[in-house]
């Protein structure tokens, strides 16, 4: 092995070890296989290899973008968290990670990303608050582009909107999805046997932002919580498996709460937006300058050094000239 | 269809009993139908001889654009107009008539679970292999998608339906996929299914389900559909249990009607 294997997540939040549903499903697939990744939390997809996160670049320097690739390529490495299931097992994963593929996906799309309250308050801040200077404009709108694009596809429906109606049909779809689920799991600690499989990271990294996160439309999280195996399930894996980010969340709880007044205090990269801003004022006060006549300035100092009247009259002739 | 307007139908079917002349739209079956809608047509068909309902089939060239959500097929019942086969399955059930009525609920969870798993995989499948294989687009889809229609309208329709089946790949993570990678996917749907099934008669013991319906359209339209290559049905038919399952829905449901 050159170089170990690199895993380009999100950062983390709300007590999370990242925000992302995609980067918790590789991260707890991760952490239950005992994969050796270099993790590396960013919050900026450009610095991701792939462009997008979750991205693993492997000892090979291939890049791997999809959750699906990425543990395909982890079970070859021999790190399989679902080693001791049995082919009916194998098969009743499947057959729930597709579940929530095809109706709680939708919903969690819908209520990250195109709910205008959830999106404005939560969602948008955050990643424009994290993201750093140039990215921070576009990429929150950019993204919630390609999360409406992806719910019309899914949906078949070209002109679809925010709405009462889409947000009841979604959030009963994904609430029958969790009530299945929970259905499933039963009294059990995970959903097969004593040790965590990949469906137990798939249903993680689904349902703990729903959880964890602070949405003003929390719809789904009230629902989730009238399940207790369910949001039980999604607190025992973050104490057992990501036992910090728990710690953090906790600590990190009392910081932001009292200064949520002065929250526009805190910029991150201060100084550089300051630098920045300042080179692009005077950037454009050169060019203002200059494309205003200025020029002839130069012109003069060239020659001021023999005779500035001299000069200076066919200058103004000049400028009538142009005027006229 | 609005949830409004579906409480509404539920109460308004729950009056009303089956009546007799409920007609199925699908597309023509000689010239235009597709793998992909052929298999969700048969599944309904098969859910609907399960459940002892007489549903007469009819064939419209435009029946997608008369479908209520634009997907096939759709039934026309009374008064009423349901498509897709979830909906239809909880109209009946309005209606009175079920088949997973007898199971509890982990069952009824792993039943709605691998229902899922088929339209996640074999039929996003069956949908990538008809439009983003381009062999298979150019010669079959393209023109039985726009066989009803003349000259420049055909392939307008059939382009535009191309380039939004393509959008939807690329959305859910497909467009990078390579045509060997799709089929390999089709094993390991059918592996699960396999083992689900394992030597049962259907799916959850003695009673078909809707499950059943659903695995009988696809995997029965699919063995029975020439296509450019026969990679898919070959697939299919590595798992003796699964085929041996679909000549028994269609012993069943579908023999002894047609003789």
């Amino acid at each position: 092995m050159a170089a170990p294997a690199e895993l380009f997540c999100w950062e983390g939040d709300w007590g999370l070890p990242s925000v992302s549903t995609d980067c918790l499903v590789v991260l707890a697939y991760a952490q239950f296989a005992g994969a050796p990744l270099k993790l590396r939390r960013t919050s900026s997809p450009w610095r991701s290899p792939s462009g997008c996160l979750p991205a693993l670049r492997t000892e090979q320097r291939e890049t791997l973008s999809r959750p699906a690739d990425i543990i395909i390529h982890l079970r070859k490495q021999k790190y399989n968290a679902d080693f001791d299931l049995s082919a009916k097992e194998g098969a009743d994963s499947l057959a729930f990670i597709s579940l929530m593929e095809e109706k709680l996906v939708p919903a969690l799309i819908y209520a990250f990303w195109i709910e205008p309250k959830n999106y404005v308050d939560v969602t948008r801040r955050w990643y424009a608050e994290h993201m750093p200077f140039p990215l921070n404009f576009f990429m929150p709108g950019r993204m919630q582009r390609q999360q409406l694009e992806k719910l019309r596809l899914l949906r078949g429906d070209e002109t679809l909107e925010a709405g009462d109606e889409l947000e009841k049909e979604l959030f009963r779809d994904a609430a029958e999805c969790m009530n299945l689920l929970s259905q499933r799991l039963g009294s059990h600690k995970f959903f097969f046997g004593d040790s965590p499989s990949s469906l137990d990271a798939y249903v993680f990294g689904h349902l703990a932002p729903v959880l964890k996160s602070r949405l003003p439309n929390s719809k789904l999280q009230q629902h989730l919580k009238t399940l207790d195996n369910l949001s039980g399930f999604c607190c025992n894996i973050l104490l057992l498996y990501f036992p910090r980010d728990g710690r953090d969340a906790s600590s990190q709880k009392t910081a932001p709460q009292p200064d949520g007044g002065a929250d526009f205090d805190h910029v991150p990269h201060k100084r550089r937006k300051q630098f920045l801003s300042a080179l692009v004022a005077l950037g454009a006060m050169l060019s203002y300058a200059l494309l205003t006549g200025m020029v002839s300035i130069q012109h003069v100092q060239q020659g001021a050094l023999e005779d500035e009247p001299a000069h200076l009259q066919p200058l103004g002739e000049h400028e009538d000239e142009g005027d006229g | 269809m609005s949830l409004a307007a579906e409480a509404f139908v539920s109460q308004m079917a729950a009056a009303e009993p089956w009546p007799e002349n409920a007609t199925l739209y699908q597309p023509l079956k000689e010239d235009q139908i597709l793998l992909s809608d052929c298999a969700s047509s048969l599944a309904v068909q098969a859910y609907l001889r399960m459940c002892g309902l007489p549903v007469q089939v009819v064939c419209r060239a435009n029946a997608e654009y008369m479908s209520p959500s634009g997907k096939i097929p759709f039934i026309h019942v009374g008064n009423q107009v349901v498509s897709e086969l979830g909906p239809i399955v909880q109209f009946t059930r309005a209606k009175g008539h079920s088949l997973s009525d007898g199971l509890d609920d982990v069952q009824r969870a792993e039943m709605k679970a691998y229902m899922e798993l088929v339209n996640n995989m074999l039929l996003t499948a069956e949908l990538y292999i008809q439009w983003c294989d381009d062999a298979t687009a150019a010669e079959i889809s393209r023109p039985r998608y726009g066989s009803p229609y003349s000259w420049p309208l055909g392939s307008i329709l059939a382009y535009q339906k191309k380039w939004e089946v393509r959008r939807k790949m690329n959305a859910i993570g497909w467009g990078g996929k390579s045509l060997e990678q799709v089929y390999e996917d089709v094993s390991q749907c059918c592996q699960a299914l396999s083992q689900r099934l394992g030597t049962q008669p259907y799916f959850f013991n003695k009673q078909p389900t809707e499950l059943d319906a659903l695995v009988f359209g696809h995997l029965f339209t699919i063995l029975t559909t020439r296509l450019t290559s026969s990679e898919l049905a070959e697939r299919i038919k590595s798992f003796s249990n699964l085929l041996s399952f679909c000549r028994r829905i269609e012993q069943t449901y579908f023999e002894d009607r047609s003789s």
